[in-house]
């Protein structure tokens, strides 16, 4: 029985280790409760606790414990915090320590000892590589229905939280000189090395403290223990004005032109971010340099069983021992293929283990071993034991079979190097076959590797590697540097002869611990054909969990190798992509989430209408008044209802500022405009306004609006709401690109103006109280489509168009937009004695709707001017855009659907929009449509709905009866087409 | 209150009430803004026109320049934003009177909410949303850069060594971006103080 739910961590050592014993930290797992100390990892205090039992596996529910001490951990994969905060799959060994901590194994039910799903292990044998694609095939809908919600259920990885984030996420940009990629004796060499020449030096490190492998070691470096070496190198580098660094920081991703993502995990080691502070923070680094200095990931040895709790990598043995204090384990076996396996055996020896054994498949000792120990020329065939490690056997290279009690097996099958970061914008690492390991091969512009990450793997190598790549960074960069004095360090020696696969293994034995591949999964797909890495990988799904295969992807591709008999090298490595380590969604929006989602534009007199109790809507990034309710309306429709019939009878302001405006000058002001509409602009005279339509290069409508002539050589350009941004980018592309050669200048206006629409039969009357007297305002004086710039009583420079929408009498005031809640005031106030309404989105629709005016609901993308009954615009005299594309024979067939407008037979029935006409009698069905209905109000000025729509041959079926389908709303509405103009079809009323 | 800036921006104390605060904002008032963008051909003669009325050429590179009377702030190529005092009713009829023939002129007053930004903590605060180098070796008093912050578009200046930066942004877009900057500045504190209605002048 182990010591699991004490708190007395009766593993953890008297002495040593980068550990606080004066901060003890209380947590839980599954709900137990424990004691840790600051400094540690969940996964070092759970070894602490003696707590070897820490998840089950992804497809066989087996039992699994801790595999390594790093991002690269496989199986102790937990959900951490409650509620909101709850967040699945956070390797325990990447979980920093904090009092409260709350972890809770997954993929488990009911409890991690009695897990009732692992009975799923007798159908192991149908969970092979594929499965997937081979049973459950029948009956197919069973797959669906049945299967697959099994499966997934048995398969879970963790569970989200359902409820919305609490905390807080953020982004944020760095630049600097030379990027160093981890602080290990490279990364801090390299960052020395640049920082002391005088770079602007950002050192990133994923752990919360730096020193890298340096932090796990016990031999020295110069005269100190390695981690005291590596914080007085920080510390220097602390001091340094020019060097900033970074931990708990993981660079994820490597992009073009020395760009890189990294994660901060700001607030991670808290309960509860502090307030005013991220949870966490997406970084875009962009460096000159980049010294990749990663380190490398221990790979497992593949023998029977070898996913069994007490199964370890040897460096993560070390490395709990050494920097954590923690013993993995009392009875030791070694299980190697290379020498850096025995400094665990002298490190648990030291920490007071015993060494039952050393297996090295090789017949060589390094230097340097102890000479007492049991050492075994042989491998280990298969762990022995239920829920943990109680035995290993053994075969010796003469064929004799030993079985060894032990509580710990520490393996090693080498060190694949984290190259990571140098192969994601494509290269492909090469594999040295004297290091047995993929390399780096070409590297990214600017970027260096240096130590384990490159291969290098002893410390000396590690520390001179870092240097020269920190010195060549600087000198890159063109400032002179020296290299720093390599520390002296005590002799080392890295020889492997690599053991892919143990010959004759007893049991299970895995590649990807993570996605539960096997050794036989793999070969099984070669057997059936998937001899490409990429194919295997998809096949088997080896190294597509969330570990991405990190401690699984050359082994199994050695297998591969092997099966296929050819080398590593040609077999080749699957492709590298970010992020190398898991980001959370909520990093990557950042603060744009929920209403931050995008901007929202204000108009100026936003606030006005908030006091007014307008019921607002978003129409792009814009915020507009919908309707004003007042009380007693029992709904929306009488809102509108009660505005439109203000409107018409009386006057009503309307806040019309977000439509584009976009100043034009220059003396080819007019030929420009010639060349972007469809229409004619050199009649257009100073002081007067036209509508004006452009198509694309497509010959499809773009936009509408209106164009005024301010001077001699100045004009106004207006752009519906939604169209502002791309008519002016357009516009942009033409002068810059098309015509260079025209002498025009334009900008955009939109946010400079406030501009309001006042509406009616007294718009006059309302502007005469509001404009300065000396302005004559009368039809004679200031026309239909006059445009000019006017003086307000109160002084302010405005300017005023005689436009309409509505179809009435009407004006829009533009004044400078920091006047514009005091003009609406003014405006409002004015029109009191008229009767004046505010009026809103809704009512300015069905007005124009009413006079069969087209929006964005009918320039949809896909109308032609025809379509649209704007074909007498189309200038036969000029040259413009679109105008070669528009009469494209598609675009100018008379069958297409053109512009009409609809009632409905019955008066009392109401229309919507996206309804599709068919013939009376016709079945509803695709092939009988004639169309659709665009647009639909109800007209409080006809007492009834009306409708516009594109028809086939719609004009000349003005009469005709038609069915209008609308199944989404599940009604069928019989309409007869009419004329579009249901309000004042001459236009007198504007003109009067 | 009429011709406020935005609800929200009201002077006073935000986010992490204790210490000194990490990002003081003032909004610049009563300057005028203008566009000038040259004349087809016509940048030299602009410049040579700006360099006689007002003592400085236009800036051809992302920089702004204090003249007499007017700060030429780059604004693209051939582009620039004008900054004058309050004193001017029309600031175009102002600078036409320059630049008649060699470039349009476009009042731009009303357009932007313009922020001066300071504090211990600014460069901090704004890594946060501008992609753009501030370090002091790297962007000083006077450069000029046209991006944008939190998916706002942003006109930036550096405006003192201290350093001080000036952030003009569209209107309508002035809620959204004041909101990305009080909560980037929330964890180092930040505190509005009331606007200065003489802009400050720039370095030269």
């Amino acid at each position: 029985m182990t010591a699991a739910g004490n708190s007395r961590q009766s593993a953890r050592l008297a002495s040593g280790g980068l550990i606080d014993r004066g901060r003890p930290l209380r947590f839980s797992f599954d709900g137990r409760s424990y004691t840790g100390y600051a400094g540690d990892t969940l996964a070092s205090a759970l070894v602490a606790n003696e707590v070897r039992l820490v998840g089950r596996s992804f497809k066989y529910h087996r039992p699994r414990g801790l595999l390594s001490a790093g991002a690269e951990e496989p199986n102790a994969l937990v959900e951490l915090r409650g509620g909101a905060r709850r967040e699945p799959n956070t390797p325990a060994t990447v979980a920093e320590l904090f009092d409260g901590l709350e972890a809770v194994s997954q993929n488990r039910w009911p409890s991690l000892r009695h897990d009732w799903l692992a009975a799923g292990r007798v159908l192991a044998p149908v969970l092979a590589a594929g499965f997937y694609y081979k049973t459950f095939m029948w009956p197919a809908p069973f797959w669906e229905k049945v299967y697959e919600p099994l499966i997934r259920r048995a398969a879970g990885l963790g569970r989200i939280a359902t409820g919305p984030d609490p905390d807080g996420y953020e982004k944020a940009f760095a630049f600097c000189d030379v990027l160093v990629i981890g602080s290990g004796p490279a990364g801090l060499m390299a960052a020395l090395a640049a920082g002391r020449a005088g770079a602007r030096v950002l050192l990133v490190e994923e752990d919360f403290r730096f020193g890298g492998r340096a932090l796990a070691e016990r031999r020295a470096i110069g005269d100190r223990p390695c981690h005291g070496w590596a914080a007085a190198v920080a510390a220097e580098l602390e001091a340094l004005p020019n060097v900033r660094l970074m931990c708990r920081t993981t660079v994820f991703g490597s992009y073009d032109h020395g760009v890189f993502g990294a994660l901060e995990r700001v607030n991670d080691h808290v309960p509860v971010p502090p307030e005013y502070e991220p949870r966490q923070r997406l970084w875009r680094i962009v460096s000159r340099q980049c010294v990749l200095a990663a380190g490398a990931i221990e790979r497992p040895l593949l023998f029977g069983n070898n996913d069994l709790p007490g199964v370890m990598l040897a460096g993560a043995a070390r490395t709990y021992a050494n920097r954590y204090a923690a013993l993995a384990g009392r009875r030791v076996v070694v299980f190697t293929d290379n020498d850096d396996a025995w400094s665990t055996a002298a490190d648990l020896t030291a920490a007071g283990a015993s060494i039952a054994a050393v297996v090295d498949a090789r017949a060589t000792t390094p230097a340097g071993a102890a000479p007492d120990v049991h050492r075994v020329t042989g491998a280990v065939r298969r762990a022995l034991g239920g829920r943990a490690l109680q035995a290993v056997e053994i075969e010796t290279e003469r064929g004799a079979l030993l079985r060894v009690e032990c509580d710990l097996l520490a393996m090693s099958g080498g060190w694949t190097p984290t190259l990571h970061l140098s192969s994601h914008q494509g290269a492909r690492p090469r594999f040295d076959e004297q290091r047995a390991a993929f390399v780096p091969a070409q590297l990214p512009a600017g970027m260096r590797v240096a130590g384990a990450a490159n291969g290098e793997r002893t410390t000396a190598e590690a520390l001179a590697a870092g240097a020269r790549a920190g010195v060549a960074a600087a000198e890159a960069l063109g400032l002179g540097a020296r290299a720093p004095a390599i520390p002296a360090v005590e002799a080392e020696t890295s020889a492997q002869q690599p053991l892919w696969r143990v010959a004759g293994a007893k049991g299970k034995v895995f590649v990807d611990f993570q996605n539960d591949v096997a050794a036989s999964d793999v070969e099984l797909a070669e057997r059936e054909g998937f001899r490409s890495v990429e194919h295997m990988k998809r096949y088997t799904t080896l190294g597509m969990a969330t570990d991405q295969g990190k401690t699984a992807n050359v082994n199994g591709l050695a297998l591969l190798a092997a099966r296929a008999g050819q080398t590593i090298g040609r077999t080749g490595i699957t492709t590298f992509r970010p992020p190398y380590a898991p980001v959370a969604i909520g990093a990557l929006a950042g603060p744009h989430r929920g209403k931050d989602f995008r901007p929202l534009r204000l108009p100026p007199a936003h606030g006005w209408a908030v006091e007014q109790g307008a019921v607002f809507v978003e129409t792009g990034p814009w915020l507009r008044a919908q309707y004003f309710p007042r009380p007693g309306e029992p709904d929306w429709l009488a809102a509108v209802i009660r505005e439109v019939t203000t409107v018409r009878s009386a006057v009503g302001v309307c806040d019309v500022s977000t439509l584009g405006k976009i100043d034009l000058q220059g003396a080819d002001a007019a030929e420009f405009l010639d060349r972007l509409y469809v229409n004619g602009w050199k009649t257009l005279a100073v002081g007067r306004a036209r509508y004006g339509l452009m198509l694309r290069e497509d010959g499809i409508v773009m936009d509408d609006g209106t164009v005024s002539r301010l001077a001699d050589c100045r004009y106004l350009v207006t752009t519906t709401t939604a169209n502002a941004g791309s008519v002016y980018q357009h516009m942009q592309f033409c002068h810059q690109v098309l015509w260079p050669e025209l002498d025009v200048q334009f900008v955009s206006v939109s946010d400079q103006w406030a501009q309001f629409s006042i509406a009616g039969p007294h718009a006059r009357d309302l502007l005469r109280a509001v404009v300065d007297p000396r302005h004559d305002l009368s039809n004679d004086a200031f026309p239909y489509l006059a445009a000019g710039a006017v003086g307000l009583a109160d002084g302010t420079a405005a300017r005023l168009f005689r436009i309409s929408f509505s179809g009435e009498l009407a004006y829009e005031l533009a004044v400078p937009a920091r006047a514009g809640e005091r003009t609406v005031r003014a405006l409002m106030a004015a029109g009191a004695r008229f009767g004046v309404t505010a009026y809103g989105l809704e009512a300015l629709g069905a007005m124009r709707i009413e006079k069969g005016h087209v929006a964005g609901n009918e320039l949809n993308g896909q109308t032609t001017a025809h379509d649209l009954g704007l074909g007498r615009m189309l200038s036969t005299k000029k040259d413009y855009i679109g105008a070669v594309m528009a009469r494209r024979s598609g675009l100018v067939d008379p069958a297409r659907p053109r512009l009409v407008g609809f009632v409905p037979v019955d008066r009392g029935q109401r229309l919507g929009a996206g309804a599709h006409f068919v013939a009376p009698g016709a079945a509803a069905k695709a092939a009988n449509d004639q169309g659709f209905m665009t647009s639909a109000a109800f007209s409080p000025t006809l007492g009834h709905w009306v409708g516009l729509g594109l028809l086939v041959d719609g004009p000349q079926r003005v009469g005709e009866r038609v069915l209008a389908v609308d199944p989404l709303r599940g009604r069928s509405t019989a309409v007869e087409v009419c004329d579009p103009v249901f309000v004042d079809a001459p236009g007198e009323r504007l003109r009067v | 209150m009429s011709d406020r800036t935005h609800a929200a921006f009201t002077p006073g104390r935000s986010g992490r009430a204790d210490g000194a605060p990490g990002l003081i904002v003032r909004e610049c008032v009563g300057q005028r803004l203008a566009s000038l963008i040259a004349r087809r051909g016509q940048a030299e003669r602009a410049s040579a026109a700006a360099a006689r009325a007002f003592g400085v050429a236009l800036p051809v590179a992302p920089r702004a320049v204090a003249g007499r009377g007017a700060t030429f702030i780059w604004a693209g190529p051939g582009s620039w934003l004008v900054e004058t005092g309050p004193e001017l009713d029309d600031v175009e009829a102002f600078l036409g009177a320059t630049f008649a023939g060699t470039a349009s002129i476009c009042d731009q007053s009303d357009s932007r909410v313009v922020l001066e930004v300071s504090g211990p903590r600014v460069r901090d605060v704004l890594a946060k949303g501008a992609p753009i180098d501030l370090h002091a070796d790297q962007f000083s008093a006077g450069d000029v850069a046209l991006t944008a912050i939190g998916h706002v578009g942003v006109h930036l200046r550096q405006v003192s060594a201290a350093p001080a930066f000036r952030l003009s942004v569209a209107r309508s877009y002035f809620g959204t971006f004041w909101h990305w900057l009080s909560s980037s500045a929330a964890e180092f504190g930040c505190e509005v103080v009331a606007p200065d209605p003489q802009p400050a002048r720039d370095a030269r």
